[in-house]
């Protein structure tokens, strides 16, 4: 097991470092100068003396492989180096922000299983009753409408009209508790009504296949009350698939929750990202892309590591 | 009576009254707004930096004049108002003279003196600066501070316009030898807290020279980057104050008696040229896309009615220099347009492309109702619609035939439409390239040179009429620039013109009801 994981950690480095190099080398070779645009701001007419100047301060005039190695050499040091912007150091800037996204994708896992798993195992138990064709029609819903339509309507109804939450913003848990939670209720929800059908329909067609194994019946036929044989056994069985699926939703969404940040001005990582982009700022870029690769791995990971647990007949010897 | 309670009934309950019970305290935050004389305001971005002397965009600006102060200012009117400096005047065409008030102080107590101006025209001027009038201080010879509040500043060349540099708020006083990065102001607010991407928070400066200013005890400046957002945000009473208006709420936002709009014409929208390309180096062409655009359609289309058609300079009606007779040089006249044309030899028509960006809804709409009157006459331009930050690069080096841009000058005075204007100057993402008119660099710089107005009058009329034969750009629209905030909102003033981006200024008297 031991091997196994060192082994996993080696090619997560691995792969954390190419997807590095590869941003890096791509944000070059795209147009757009970060010295040009800064000096550009307002749409007004930049001294092309000034821009060199700037270029020069900000070291973007030194050969690519020397830029590229500097920053490598600064990334084993744990520095994510300064934006070209305002010369804030980029990690900390992630560390303020990532945690304020960790905390949005959170609260709408948390939703979308509370919401997605009873109502999966409750329509599988009833399969083509009316409660699962209406349980399942209102999941597709909830997968076809975008995101952003989700968030704009819960704007409209919950700020505009009934006015109980604000449209959006952000304030410090350290500050206002209260506030810091009525202001991720409804960013987080936007998120979870996606991804709670999602998990409902996962939950479902996996609890399905599993209450027609030979081993479900038997425990019928032993006289294993039904709510043992749902959570013990066909549950348990269900859950790998579900888990899967489910990681693969929340490793979308460290990077994916750009538009949910934008419509509610949630300051996260996600929104940051696109700024940095726009801006051209490449430490930003390269260090959120490394951040968000490494979540990605670790998140990874950690799903392989939770299937041993979850199924006792998966084990990783080699 | 007994009541049979089951367990699925008794959460129900339980639930449904914590909900109800909530509901109190879930409105408490979306009524934040005008609490203890606490201004909230919607800014349309968070500062890229807020380093004093760059030109980092119009948020930034808007910061900037809440916690520095210049030598002058802008009133209500547009007119120079006196800010650290007391009065000002010129001994000679060559000699600026500017008395600093002295109770003017920076918000750390300390007075503000000609050593402070002076270390900051030299910090600006310097080889290795980055400052936006770096190239604008060249001109400047010699700077002499006879006393604390006198500083002399003698321009190689007569400069009559050299007022209109120090009420930019890219030209903030700072204490000397501040670090630019974190630089203390004299402005009437001072920044007490960041979240970096949301929120900004300031307090009244106690020590702003104005006596009872500001009137307000803080602003919390909030980031409202969605526009639709920003406006939802001020209708559910969450904000104060918003900037950039969207032009499809501001009806909605007029009709609602609770909120007041603010909204002048503003910054315009124009056309510019790469002199280099075949066949727009010839102005009969550029002269004939001049006449091909009904600019109605531009107003309609990319601002839902909220601007103005401008078929001349961008010089606002309310402008001394206006000059009624030119107002409709470039009237749309597709046969004259056509007729142009054939008098160039492309009567048969000819195809180019037109940058502009997909980036931002309104230059977008403005390059595709273009592309439809220049088909009308026989011109087949492709759209290039990169992102914003490709498009920046690509016009400032020139890699365009016509381009769109939306901006607006740093006054309403006809100088600032020198860095449109001036062909000579090396190829932007403001004006055309590699089109030099030298005898409108000539009237401009005679312009800058006079300080008779109605002779500056007489020549900046002259220079409009080479313009509109020579074309150098083409003017399309004003567009309203809007604030919008509660009408418990008294003193906030909308800059008229091209100096809406100062009306930041206005806020040290903005109090709430």
């Amino acid at each position: 097991m031991a091997i196994y994981v060192l082994k996993r950690i080696g090619l997560a480095m691995m792969l954390v470092w190419l997807v590095a190099t590869l941003i890096f080398m791509i944000l070059h070779a795209v147009p757009g100068d970060p010295a040009e645009l800064l000096l550009s701001q307002g749409g007004v007419a930049p001294d092309p003396a000034q821009v060199e100047e700037l270029r020069e301060q900000l070291g973007l005039n030194l050969p690519l492989l020397t830029q590229y190695w500097n920053y490598l050499s600064g990334v084993l040091q744990g520095d994510l180096g300064s934006s070209l912007q305002d010369g804030h150091a980029v990690a900390e800037e992630i560390w303020l922000r990532l945690p304020r996204t960790l905390e949005l994708i959170g609260a709408a896992a948390l939703l979308s299983l509370l919401i997605g798993l009873p109502t999966g195992i409750l329509a599988a138990r009833r399969v083509n009753t009316l409660l699962d064709r209406v349980l399942s029609v209102t999941a597709s819903v909830f997968l076809s409408i975008p995101v952003f339509v989700v968030g704009t309507l819960s704007v409209l109804i919950f700020s505009q009209q009934l006015r109980i939450v604000p449209a959006g913003g952000y304030t410090p848990p350290s500050k206002d508790l209260m506030g810091h939670l009525v202001l991720l209720a409804m960013p987080a929800g936007t998120i979870a009504v996606g991804l709670a059908a999602v998990v409902f329909r996962t939950t479902r067609n996996a609890m399905l296949e599993i209450l027609g194994r030979d081993f479900v019946r038997a425990a019928h036929a032993k006289g294993v009350k039904e709510k043992r044989i749902v959570v013990h056994h066909v549950l348990r069985n269900a859950l790998i698939p579900i888990v899967t699926v489910f990681a693969l939703q929340i490793g979308t969404l460290l990077g994916g929750t750009v538009l949910v940040e934008y419509v509610f001005n949630w300051p996260g990582l996600s929104g940051y990202l696109v700024r940095s982009v726009e801006a051209r700022d490449y430490p930003e870029v390269v260090g959120i892309v490394l951040v968000i690769s490494i979540l990605f791995v670790l998140l990874n990971l950690a799903v392989d590591l939770l299937y041993a647990a979850l199924d006792p007949r998966v084990r990783y010897a080699r | 009576m007994s009541i049979n309670l089951s367990r699925r009934t008794f959460i129900g309950a339980a639930a449904s009254i914590g909900a109800t019970a909530s509901l109190p305290f879930l409105r408490i935050p979306g009524a934040r707004a005008a609490e203890n004389g606490i201004l909230t305001f919607g800014l349309s971005s968070y500062p890229p930096n807020l380093q004093p002397w760059s030109q980092s965009g119009t948020a930034a600006g808007t910061v900037k004049l809440l916690i520095h102060r210049g030598l002058l200012s802008y009133g209500p009117k547009g007119e120079y108002t006196p800010e650290l400096a007391e009065s000002w005047a010129n001994e000679n065409p060559t000699t600026w003279v500017f008395k600093l008030r002295p109770n003017a102080k920076f918000s750390n107590g300390n007075k503000v003196t000609s050593a402070d101006v002076k270390w900051c025209i030299e910090q600006i001027a310097a080889e290795k600066s980055t400052a936006f009038f770096r190239s604008e201080f060249q001109g400047i010879a010699q700077v002499d501070t006879p006393n604390d509040e006198t500083v002399r500043i003698i321009t190689k060349e007569p400069i009559s316009t050299l007022p209109l540099w120090f009420a930019s708020y890219n030209l903030p006083i700072i204490p000397k030898g501040s670090d630019l990065s974190n630089p203390i102001g004299a402005g009437p607010f001072v920044i007490t807290g960041q979240e970096r991407g949301a929120s900004i928070t300031l307090e009244a400066s106690p020590h702003y020279y104005k006596a009872g200013f500001p009137k307000l005890k803080g602003i919390q400046i909030v980031v409202y980057a969605d526009e639709n957002l920003r406006v939802a945000a001020l209708q559910a009473g969450n904000v104060d104050l918003i900037e950039y208006v969207p032009w499809q709420s501001m009806d909605a936002v007029a009709a609602n008696n609770a909120l007041k709009l603010d909204a002048v014409d503003g910054p315009f929208m124009c056309l510019l040229f790469n002199g280099a390309k075949k066949p727009f180096g010839d102005p009969r062409v550029r002269k004939a896309i001049a006449h091909s655009i009904r600019r109605e359609d531009i107003v309609k289309a990319a601002f839902f009615g909220r601007g103005t058609p401008l078929a001349h300079l961008p010089i606002s009606n309310d402008s001394p220099f206006f000059n009624a007779d030119l107002a409709d040089g470039w009237k749309y006249d597709p046969t004259l347009a056509k007729k142009l044309l054939a008098e160039a030899g492309v009567g048969s028509g000819f195809s180019c492309n037109i940058l502009s960006t997909a980036q931002y809804g309104m230059l977008k709409s403005t390059a595709e109702v273009v592309q439809q009157h220049l088909a009308e006459v026989g011109i087949q331009a492709e759209l290039n619609l990169p992102d914003w930050s490709t498009r920046v690069q690509l016009a400032n080096r020139g890699q365009f035939d016509i381009a769109v841009h939306g901006t607006a000058a740093d006054s309403n005075d006809p100088d600032a439409l020198t860095s449109f204007l001036d062909g000579s100057l090396p190829p932007s993402i403001s004006r055309s390239t590699n089109l030099p008119v030298p005898k409108i660099q000539t009237l401009l710089k005679a312009g800058r040179a006079e300080f008779d107005l109605e002779k500056r009058k007489a020549i900046y009329h002259e220079m409009e009429k080479v313009a509109l034969e020579e074309v150098p750009m083409v003017g399309l629209c004003w567009r309203k620039q809007g604030y919008a905030m509660q009408s418990r909102v008294n003193g906030f003033k909308n800059l008229p013109g091209q100096l809406t981006f100062f009306s930041g200024v206005t806020l040290e008297g903005v109090s709430l009801a």
